[in-house]
């Protein structure tokens, strides 16, 4: 009972308050291992954590009254699902949670009145069209073989997702490259390209709203990451293995592709993951599986 | 030291304005991000947006067309921040000093914190004013909570 | 008061299981010689208008109707009115938003016509349309007969012709025509179906046919019924009258789109859906209501005025109820249910929000509407709210969907692979569409500009207020909405699919845990304004690259110091999707789907 009560509430609040610290780390590796791959130092593993401290004290400027209470409510929403999946609940409510972050965000960037956060804005909007449609497929194909939406019953199936899913997995390593922003489809914050659109969707926050809004993405990152998790649930240990092995994956193309356009990259994410889903589920269906 | 006044020091972030340098300086400031002097590991990142910044470094002299862009782009920094000007035609105005239409050195404009001298200054140099930079930063920052 | 007699007697209707009534012969007889005074009135309108295929299609109607009576085929039809849990349900939707949209009317016609300026009102034609609008549809939703049925039908035929044209311009006319001429297709094809009942199952009331031994000629009649409710609910390929209706003064629009005309639609496909289940009828008319949901929300993108977004909103949530009935399950058939009753309480607000603004800035271009927080704090609070509640957590229409998509996921592999396709296609879409415009709404100016404080008549207020404060109430409370309103309906023909452990939702699939969600969506926003109001910040211009000319960020200097202001534009992608193309494709795939349709039915 007691037992019970540590793992089914305890853990998963200090998971899900863990999630911005593990995120922060996580970009902190990006950071030197982009360095190492093109041969420098890099900045210290919690260089995030001192960006997100000065910015949070610099002196506050808003772009609108409403600006920070959508920054914050971004941050807020992430961790909500975030937290969902740590209290192992249905995959496509914490799908359509981070929409509704993913809203706030772009409802922040839109509402201040300039062209560069505007036009970032609607970027990010392209890219939630590019993203969602192939996590949403990538999560009904897991309930295909799991026979069960929620995290709980994905958790306790017996054999590895991987071994009847290779496909989507690589199809969820495109969602991971929309959803950190990185090349080739760093459309909305143009993390590569500031000549262009500036920090396109992040451009008219500053101080502590951008500080939330860096806490917020580091969360959705771990979300993804933590998804990526799931295709070895038996054993959480080699799980985790792969879903660094599949940042490690987004950090090469990152640093080895040029950046698309918003049309490259629905054609591509949506073209490559919809294809490879419906291979894997089609094949799946021809063997019996499912 | 403070945790804030340290990682005010650790994350730098840069903007970079050209007030319309012969670009030589220019490109030593990008020469010090490459990877043989590789800037980032002092947490420096080019970033691009006043709202976001911490350091404006400006190349080339004030004159009568950009000094109000220059104004305005220091304006828009939210404070703690500080100014670099990197170079001789930044820091006096250089050759082109007596020129009608430039004003001179950009602290004719806005209050310069370190002056990088040099035609055109060396990375390491820029480095090392971006230290000093730093120092001065650390001070408003001590100052800052007395 | 016809709101509260009519309100009153739906919830009394609700405790009670099954309401049944046969009214006298002269009853039928005075619905026959109606029904004909009906035809009659459609053929003038085709001849003076100069119209023929409206003049062919009440032709082709009432030649087999004269000859149907003739034989006398209808009159042994008993009982003529059954009242069951999905008529009430549809009974509920309609008087509680209809109502609602008649008083919000009230305020809006006078304004109407001051814009207008008429000097001689014509709005007792106005709400006569208006209220026999919701008297047949309440007709509609009891009638057990085919032939009552099929009469009901046609006066919300001819309802929203005369509401279309009420404004009496040239383009609504026209508009007010096509919309005629797609409908009466619907009443050929209700004549047809009346004489597949007659010959396949001999008889034409709808509980004896949904009994009916399914004969391939029995599923044609269903088929027909279908295509009835394809032409009513505005699916593709009959997509453009409901785009043209926008013409007509919005509380039409609004009482269209929200709860009568489309619903009806919708409420034919429900009733039908348990004699169809497990045939490739069902999953065709499937395959047709997700085809229409993707391709309506990617319409929905490009489209700059208010109430086109609406309206194709609108068709592609018929399309997901459509997709939703046509899958066919308990959980699926629940999905469809709930997004009806939600979709009539959103789409009511934004509607009538639209209208307001509209009223206000004589514009219906969203570029227009940019920053209307700040001008009309109210109207645009209640439509932010309202479009929030169209495609986000915690809201009930999300929650359908939620229930829609685990329906489809746990539908047969193959079958349903290609409709959950089209479904997440369109779901991401919509969410690109409602995020932009909600956006566009909450731009805010730097410094306060004084503008006129907000004035609203009361009607307008009570109205919104009420829809709002309905559709937040009944989406924290689902659970029991969804006891008390839709699982009933289940239990007759499918059983209970949904669960609702601790004011949740279980689909048996998945849950949805209502009360966390709603608390947080409470919760976040207010820590975020506790948050600004403790850490503040003053209000700085926008980064224009330094060129920002004086304090209020709008203008910048460009070329030789000129002045030049900004302006932001909407997103409308309508170099790649182009409307025309688009929605020609859309009619040539719909229909090759409907023939698709009955080829599957034959089979």
């Amino acid at each position: 009972m007691n037992e019970n009560y540590i793992v089914n509430i305890v853990l998963p609040v200090l998971l899900t308050l863990g999630a911005p610290v593990v995120g922060g780390l996580l970009m902190g590796v990006d950071r030197k291992i982009t360095a190492r791959m093109q041969s420098r130092v890099g900045p210290p593993l919690i260089q995030p954590f001192y960006d997100a401290i000065k910015l949070w004290n610099k002196r506050p400027v808003i772009a609108s009254r409403l600006q920070p209470v959508l920054a914050f409510s971004y941050l807020g929403f992430s961790l909500l699902a975030f937290g969902l999946l740590m209290f192992r609940q249905d995959l496509l409510v914490i799908v359509f949670t981070t929409a509704l972050a993913d809203t706030c965000l772009i409802t922040a960037s839109l509402n201040s009145k300039s062209p560069y956060s505007y036009l970032g804005g609607r970027r990010e909007l392209l890219s939630v069209l590019a993203y969602e449609p192939v996590l949403i497929m990538a999560f009904l194909s897991i309930y295909m073989v799991t026979g069960s939406f929620l995290v709980d019953e994905v958790l306790a199936y017996r054999m590895p997702l991987l071994i009847q899913l290779p496909a989507v997995l690589i199809a969820l390593v495109l969602v991971l490259i929309v959803e950190m922003k990185k090349s080739p489809f760093d459309v909305s914050a143009s993390g590569h390209a500031h000549q262009e659109l500036v920090r396109g969707v992040y451009t008219e926050f500053s101080g502590y709203t951008m500080a939330m809004l860096e806490l917020g993405h580091w969360v959705k990152v771990t979300l993804v990451l933590s998804i990526v998790t799931l295709f070895w649930a038996p054993n959480l240990l080699i799980g985790a293995a792969l879903s660094l092995a599949a940042f490690f994956i987004v950090l090469v193309v990152d640093n080895s592709y040029p950046r698309l356009t918003w049309r490259s990259m629905i054609k591509t994410t949506w073209g490559v993951g919809f294809i490879l889903i419906l291979a894997n589920i089609v094949g799946l269906n021809l063997m019996g599986v499912i | 030291m403070k945790t804030k006044t340290k990682a005010r020091l650790k994350s730098p972030w840069v903007l970079h304005y050209d007030c319309g340098s012969c670009n030589g300086c220019d490109i030593e400031i990008l020469a010090a991000l490459t990877p043989k002097f590789d800037a980032e590991r002092f947490g420096i990142v080019n970033i691009g947006d006043p709202k976001q910044a911490d350091l404006l470094v400006v190349t080339g002299p004030a004159n009568r067309r950009n000094h109000r862009v220059l104004k305005r782009l220091y304006d828009q920094m939210p404070d703690p921040k500080v100014v670099m000007a990197v170079g001789t035609c930044a820091s006096t105005g250089g050759i082109f000093h007596n020129c009608p239409n430039t004003l001179g050195g950009i602290d004719k404009v806005i209050p310069v914190d370190v002056y990088v001298p040099g035609c055109a200054a060396r990375p390491e140099q820029i480095i090392d004013g971006v230290v000093l930079a730093l120092q001065k930063l650390s001070e408003m920052s001590e100052k800052e909570d007395d | 008061m016809t709101a509260i007699v009519l309100g009153a007697s739906s919830l009394g209707l609700l405790y009670g299981e099954r309401f049944i009534m046969t009214p006298p012969p002269l009853c039928q007889t005075a619905v026959l010689l109606m029904d004909f005074l009906l035809l009659g009135y459609f053929l003038y309108v085709g001849i003076k208008k100069r119209n023929p295929l409206v003049m062919g299609l009440t032709v082709l109607q009432a030649l087999p109707m004269a000859y149907f009576e003739l034989m006398g085929w209808g009159h042994h039809t008993e009982p003529v009115i059954v009242v069951d849990r999905l008529s009430v349900l549809l009974g509920i939707i309609i008087n509680i938003v209809g109502p609602l949209v008649c008083i919000y009317a009230i305020s809006y016609m006078g304004e109407h016509e001051d814009h207008l300026g008429l000097s001689k009102s014509r709005q007792g034609r106005f709400f006569l349309f208006m209220l026999l609008l919701l008297g047949a549809m309440n007709g509609l939703v009891v009638s057990n007969s085919v032939y009552w049925l099929y009469f009901f039908w046609e006066v919300t035929t001819l309802c929203c012709y005369e509401l279309i044209r009420h404004d009496a311009t040239e383009q609504a006319e026209g508009n007010a025509q096509k919309a005629l001429w797609m409908s009466l297709v619907g009443g050929v094809a209700f004549v047809a179906a009346m004489y597949v009942g007659h010959y396949a199952a001999d008889s034409i009331a709808m509980d004896r046919l949904l009994v009916a031994q399914p004969t391939s000629l029995l599923l044609i009649g269903f088929g027909l019924m279908a295509l009835a409710a394809f032409t009513k609910s505005a699916q593709f390929p009959f997509h453009s009258w409901l785009l043209g209706a926008m013409v007509a003064p919005t509380p039409v629009s609004a009482l269209l789109h929200s709860s009568t005309m489309v619903n009806a639609g919708v409420y034919l496909i429900l009733r039908i859906a348990p004699a169809i289940r497990g045939t490739s009828l069902s999953w065709a008319i499937a395959l047709i209501g997700a085809f229409t949901f993707m391709l309506t929300a990617l319409l929905a993108i490009s489209q700059r005025v208010s109430k086109g977004i609406l309206a194709y909103s609108t068709i592609g949530n018929l399309g997901l109820m459509i997709l939703c009935a046509g899958i066919n399950t308990p959980l699926s058939y629940a999905a469809a249910l709930t997004l009806l009753l939600f979709h009539s309480l959103s789409k009511g607000i934004l509607f009538m929000g639209a209208g307001i603004v509209e009223n206000r800035l004589n514009s219906r271009l969203i570029d227009d509407w940019e920053g209307l927080l700040g001008k009309l704090p109210f109207t645009t609070m209640t439509m932010l709210v309202g479009m929030v509640g169209m495609f986000l957590p915690p809201f009930g229409m999300l929650l359908g969907k939620w229930v829609a998509m685990d329906a489809v996921a746990s539908s047969p592999t193959l079958e349903g692979v290609p409709l959950i396709l089209l479904m997440v296609i369109g779901s991401a879409a919509t969410t690109l569409f409602w995020a932009k415009w909600l956006g566009h709404l909450t731009i805010l100016p730097i410094r306060e500009r004084h503008s006129d404080p907000e004035v609203l008549l009361a009607p307008y207020k009570l109205s919104l207020m009420t829809l709002l404060g309905i559709n937040v109430l009944m989406s924290v409370g689902v659970a029991f909405a969804i006891n008390n309103l839709v699982v009933p309906i289940l239990v007759g023909s499918y059983g209970a699919a949904l669960t609702t452990p601790g004011l949740g939702v279980n689909t048996g699939v998945g849950t949805f845990l209502v009360i966390p969600l709603w608390a947080a969506f409470i919760i976040v926003p207010l820590i975020g304004i506790y948050l600004a109001r403790w850490k503040g910040g003053s209000i700085e211009t926008p980064y224009l690259a330094g060129e920002n000319i004086g304090e209020d960020g709008l203008s910048f200097r460009t070329i030789a110091d000129s002045e030049s202001e900004f302006k932001v534009a909407g997103m409308f992608l309508d170099d790649v999707i182009v409307e025309d193309k688009v929605a020609r494709f859309g009619v040539a795939v719909g229909a090759l789907l409907v023939l698709l349709m009955f080829v599957l039915a034959v089979i």
